[in-house]
């Protein structure tokens, strides 16, 4: 039999906010049409337990991510080694989606979403590039029990690093080389009843360094370590999701300027409801906290002489879905926000101008296939 | 008052008829080419298989899964009374494999007929039916 599979998606925003701009001159007159998304991939079974499966994909996100940087989402050869009655246990090597949390796999495709951006606090834009995918190997352990699945993934790989999150750890892009270092993920995940209850727990340890230009800050290594505790309760006319992350981020090495330690928290509780087969709509309370230990910002603000609110966000959003036809999906969702502490942005003096409270409204439409 | 009785024992005649045909309509069993060796599956195997997960059968032979439309109410009936799950969760696991590079959708045919030949045609393959569409040329796995 014939496995070629071939399937994509396309996908476009418009985004308009009161202050702040994300993802493009969203504040300005007609708002920002820098969000669309285009992605194909194919797949094919060359032996009974292989998969060979890869999918590019181009991207445009404001200054972050232009469209015709096209990239290699993802390129594995999944190897399903061993299977009985009870446990399966394969190996994926390549370019691999790291399992962090319940939506990092497909965060870009617009059909698996509960809303046009996840939470923020977890699945952030600052840091998408090396959250998504790394380049090494990963294994997976599944055990079927009597009422559940419980599945254990371990991968081992290198991040790939891009302006944007060397911006998000240093503030700047111009220090030198930065890349992605050995790194780590794991994930224990348990689905009761076909998922109508699911468990995970993530953690990894993401590394990268810094080759400093002469007039630098020192050549020195950044590491990023979330534990992201994961919970979803789904029944046929809704479901109630809540995601927990601890996140360690330090950087060390470097001049005292660039070199710091801390630990942050994010957290989000979110309620969607299918109204009838094409209508669901989202409510959802999503908070980020980037240093546990100054919450409000205030040390760092009496440090750095930045706004106190860089430093947190709260955001309360609501959500609309709907599917007039099967495949093709419109969306619409408000957001009302306090804080910028997860607003992606280009340099550090945009810090300076960025305002504490904050609307902003999207629309999108996608079509996947 | 003859005539009214017999005309009322027509209809309720008919009224059975019917809502026994409406059972029938939806009963589902899981089938399978006959090349398949193992007869009894675990549920939660059944799940692993139709959620895009396992890909071979413990003695190693591939699985390939046929479904029907995800409004097909044939489709409901198999995903919430044999798996146990609902239509649009079984929508979302296959969208989650195919763009994660984690698995594969399952084929999709048009209706029972349809279903009927691929199964019996494709060595390996798993699907579902209503009892009525069954023949000789697949056979009816049980679930335990």
């Amino acid at each position: 039999m014939n496995t070629l599979q071939v399937h994509g998606f396309l996908s476009q925003a418009l985004i308009v906010s009161d202050h702040n701009d994300f993802f493009g001159p969203s504040s300005e007159g007609g708002g920002s049409w820098e969000y669309t998304e285009l992605g194909l991939n194919a797949s094919f079974r060359p032996f009974d337990n292989v998969l060979v499966a890869g999918q590019v994909l181009a991207r445009q996100a404001g200054d972050i991510q232009r469209l015709d940087e096209v990239e290699l989402d993802y390129g594995v050869i999944d190897y399903q080694f061993f299977n009985d009655v009870e446990t399966t246990a394969g190996v994926q090597l390549g370019r691999f989606k790291n399992p962090l949390g319940l939506y990092n796999q497909t965060r870009d495709i617009p059909i698996t979403r509960p809303s046009i951006l996840l939470p923020q606090s977890i699945y952030f834009d600052r840091t998408r590039q090396p959250a998504l995918a790394a380049d090494g190997a990963t294994g997976y352990v599944e055990r079927l029990l009597d009422d559940g699945v419980l599945r254990l993934q371990l991968g081992a790989g290198k991040p790939r690093m891009d302006e944007q999150s060397e911006i998000s750890a240093f503030g700047r892009d111009d220090l030198g080389h930065y890349a992605g270092d050995s790194s780590f993920i794991g994930q224990l995940r348990y689905e009761q009843s076909g998922g109508r209850l699911i468990y995970a727990l993530t953690y990894a340890d993401v590394n990268a360094g810094l080759n400093a230009n002469a007039d630098g800050p020192g050549d020195g290594n950044f590491s990023f370590q979330p534990w992201i505790l994961s919970f979803q309760y789904n029944r046929e006319a809704w479901s109630f999701t809540t995601e927990y992350a601890i996140r360690r981020v330090r950087s060390s090495g470097f001049d005292d300027r660039y070199n710091y330690d801390f630990t942050g928290e994010s957290w989000y509780v979110q309620l969607t409801r299918r109204l009838d087969d094409d209508w669901q709509w989202l409510l959802r309370y999503d908070s980020l906290t980037t240093d546990r230990s100054d919450p409000s910002g205030h040390d760092y603000a009496s440090r750095t002489g930045l706004p106190a609110f860089t430093r947190y966000a709260k955001d309360w959003t609501v959500g609309l879905q709907w599917q007039p036809l099967s495949r093709l999906l419109v969306a619409a969702e408000l957001h009302n926000v306090e804080g910028t502490g997860w607003l992606p942005y280009q340099d550090s003096s945009e810090l300076r101008t960025q305002e504490k409270y904050w609307n902003m409204l999207l629309f999108q439409l996608s079509y996947s296939f | 008052m003859r005539q009214w009785l017999r005309g009322s024992l027509l209809v309720l005649c008919t009224l059975v008829a019917t809502v026994g045909q409406a059972e029938e309509a939806d009963s589902v069993v899981l089938i399978a080419n006959p090349s398949v060796q193992r007869t009894t599956l675990s549920l939660e195997m059944v799940r692993a298989i139709f959620a895009m997960r396992q890909r071979t059968l413990p003695s190693g032979q591939a699985i390939h899964v046929f479904v029907l439309p995800d409004d097909a109410a044939l489709h409901e009936a198999f995903a919430k009374r044999v798996l146990g799950v609902f239509p649009h969760q079984l929508r979302l696991a296959w969208d989650r494999a195919v763009f994660s590079g984690t698995g594969q959708a399952p084929n999709q045919v048009a209706d029972g007929a349809a279903m009927l030949r691929a199964v019996a045609s494709t060595p390996g393959s798993i699907g579902y039916l209503n009892p009525s569409s069954l023949s000789s040329q697949v056979q009816v796995l049980d679930i335990d």
